[in-house]
């Protein structure tokens, strides 16, 4: 991949999604991208680069930023936070919310569904009776195919073999050929919708807990400060944010502060 | 960069494992494993009792009294060592095949598999832990997946996993899993579960490169396993290497440096030996 071409797509990637990629990662655009050229039937490499230089309106600048976005994911990933859920967080805010009955959780890197169908899973689980309160549980993205995935929860034998127990993967999946799809009537508490993190977030409610694991590495200090600002606002008081195990928001933004559980931790905003 | 439907769907197609060998690891797992049992389930097994009466009175067994019973050869050998033939002779003609993708000639990846097994038989004398008894099946197929992700590993795919160990020093497990969402261990973790073999065997072979992912000692095992495997190959060959297993894993199994400098010597002794009873080199 030539130096102006690899220049074009991280400058696009860093505007639409405030992604950084670093010079030397030429073969990870070259190898995302490689499968969107087999894709759309184009020549080569060079060749999508040059439509994408031509002409900004057709539809494949959406479809390059869907490419360069990593979806890694995984059932309960790290456990640990799931643990926190469990004993500590989700008891706490039942509590906090009692009276009210009412609970609002936005997971804002959902890729294919995995996190919010382990939280839900949880739920059933060790706390049903938050699935009959005023529950609302929000997933976005920014990458569309992955949300229609999410969907549609199903998954292939390597995803479900990925964090998921075997207890859990025989209650609440079915077969379906040589997929497994997520029980319908847990499936449908979770709204997924389009969201870029680095664009406006219009529509999302006040929140008690919020999922952002594992994102916030891919984006340059700015954009997370913004973030968590956006974060600091919507969250209700006692919220909490859940971070990846590699994140924090120590030096990015100090209105936070750290709680420990057993072998993870969570943040709050401070009180006032 | 890969069809990871048609990946599955072609780890779903290898040819199964003998049933008696997926019975005789399901069996020899139980807590409660009776010798009787396993005796009876190998005398239906012409060919297992074939290959278990010749190795019972072979001269690397030890003992001059010939073995003339199936029930015997069980009691002599040990159910891990009867296990170890079983899925030995099972596997052995797949695992033989060339992997070119990795670098692996005709032989290369039955002689790591034997050397990991050999470590897995190994292990328990120098571990304060339970070894659990599928570890041994676990070390053996640990490295199945990359027969089949082997065949899709393109020249140009090959050539961006190489880029990425260079350019992010990534190892080749942490670079298949971010260009192709997929790596040789979860592959195996299919084959393994295709083959019927108990839950604990597709989970060590899973996380044989990230047991702390795995959450379960099986893990730490055949991860263990593997870098001793590799050091008793590099210690054969002349090779320089690098014996580095991670602290959180030692410390799970107890295991000191110094342990680990006296675990090796004995398992590449043991390997050798092996080798001769099932002239794998």
């Amino acid at each position: 991949m030539n130096p102006g071409d690899f220049d074009y797509v991280r400058n696009f990637v860093r505007d639409q999604a405030a992604i950084v990629l670093e010079p030397g990662k030429e073969y990870l655009v070259e190898s995302r991208l490689q499968t969107l050229v087999r894709k759309e039937k184009l020549g080569s490499l060079d060749e999508l680069i040059s439509r994408l230089r031509a002409d900004p309106k057709n539809g494949l600048h959406r479809k390059v930023l869907d490419a360069m976005t990593t979806n890694e994911t995984l059932f309960f990933r790290d456990v640990h936070p799931f643990e926190a859920l469990r004993k500590s967080i989700l008891p706490e805010l039942m509590a906090r919310r009692a009276k009210e009955r009412q609970l609002r959780f936005w997971c804002g890197a959902a890729s294919t569904g995995q996190e919010p169908y382990s939280v839900l899973m949880l739920i059933a689980e060790h706390f049903p009776e938050l699935l009959g309160w005023d529950f609302t549980f929000v997933a976005t993205d920014l990458c569309s195919e992955v949300l229609a995935r999410a969907r549609s929860g199903r998954f292939n034998q390597l995803e479900v073999n990925r964090g998921l127990p075997a207890s859990l993967l025989a209650k609440y999946f079915v077969p379906q050929g040589a997929e497994w799809e997520f029980r319908e009537a847990l499936r449908r508490r979770v709204e997924f919708r389009e969201l870029n993190l680095v664009k406006a977030w219009p529509w999302l409610p006040g929140l008690d807990l919020v999922f952002l694991r594992n994102v916030m590495i891919y984006f340059d200090v700015q954009a997370k400060k913004a973030i968590l600002a956006n974060v600091r606002r919507l969250l209700r008081p006692g919220g909490y944010l859940l971070l990846g195990g590699a994140e924090t928001t120590f030096n990015v933004d100090d209105a936070f502060e750290r709680v420990a559980f057993d072998k993870t931790s969570c943040y709050r905003v401070k009180p006032a | 960069m890969i069809d990871l439907d048609r990946l599955i769907e072609q780890a779903n197609e290898l040819t199964p494992l003998p049933a008696t060998t997926v019975r005789l690891t399901e069996l020899v797992g139980r807590p409660d494993c009776d010798l009787e049992d396993v005796a009876e389930l190998i005398a239906f097994d012409q060919a297992l009792t074939v290959k278990l009466l010749r190795a019972a009175n072979s001269a690397a067994s030890g003992s001059a009294a010939p073995v003339g019973t199936v029930k015997e050869a069980v009691a002599r050998m040990g159910t891990a060592c009867v296990l170890t033939l079983a899925v030995a002779s099972s596997a052995r003609p797949l695992l033989q095949a060339r992997v070119p993708a990795y670098g692996l000639d005709e032989g290369a990846l039955w002689r790591h598999s034997v050397a990991a097994a050999v470590a897995a038989e190994t292990v328990p004398a120098f571990c304060r832990l339970d070894v659990p008894p599928e570890t041994f099946t676990a070390a053996l197929l640990h490295d199945v997946g990359k027969l089949v992700m082997g065949r899709f590993l393109s020249p140009e795919i090959l050539g961006f996993i190489q880029r990425a160990q260079e350019v992010d020093h990534l190892a080749q497990l942490e670079a298949e899993s971010l260009l192709l969402n997929v790596h040789h261990g979860e592959l195996g973790g299919i084959i393994a579960q295709h083959w019927k073999l108990p839950p604990r065997v597709v989970l060590g072979i899973t996380y044989h490169h990230n047991p702390d992912q795995g959450l379960d000692l099986i893990c730490d095992l055949t991860y263990l396993t593997n870098e001793v495997a590799k050091r008793i190959e590099a210690g054969l060959d002349g090779r320089e290497f690098e014996f580095a297993i991670s602290g959180q894993v030692a410390e799970r199994l107890g295991l000191t440096p110094t342990t680990l400098d006296n675990l090796c010597p004995v398992a590449a002794s043991r390997y050798t030996q092996v080798c001769g009873r099932y002239n794998a080199v």
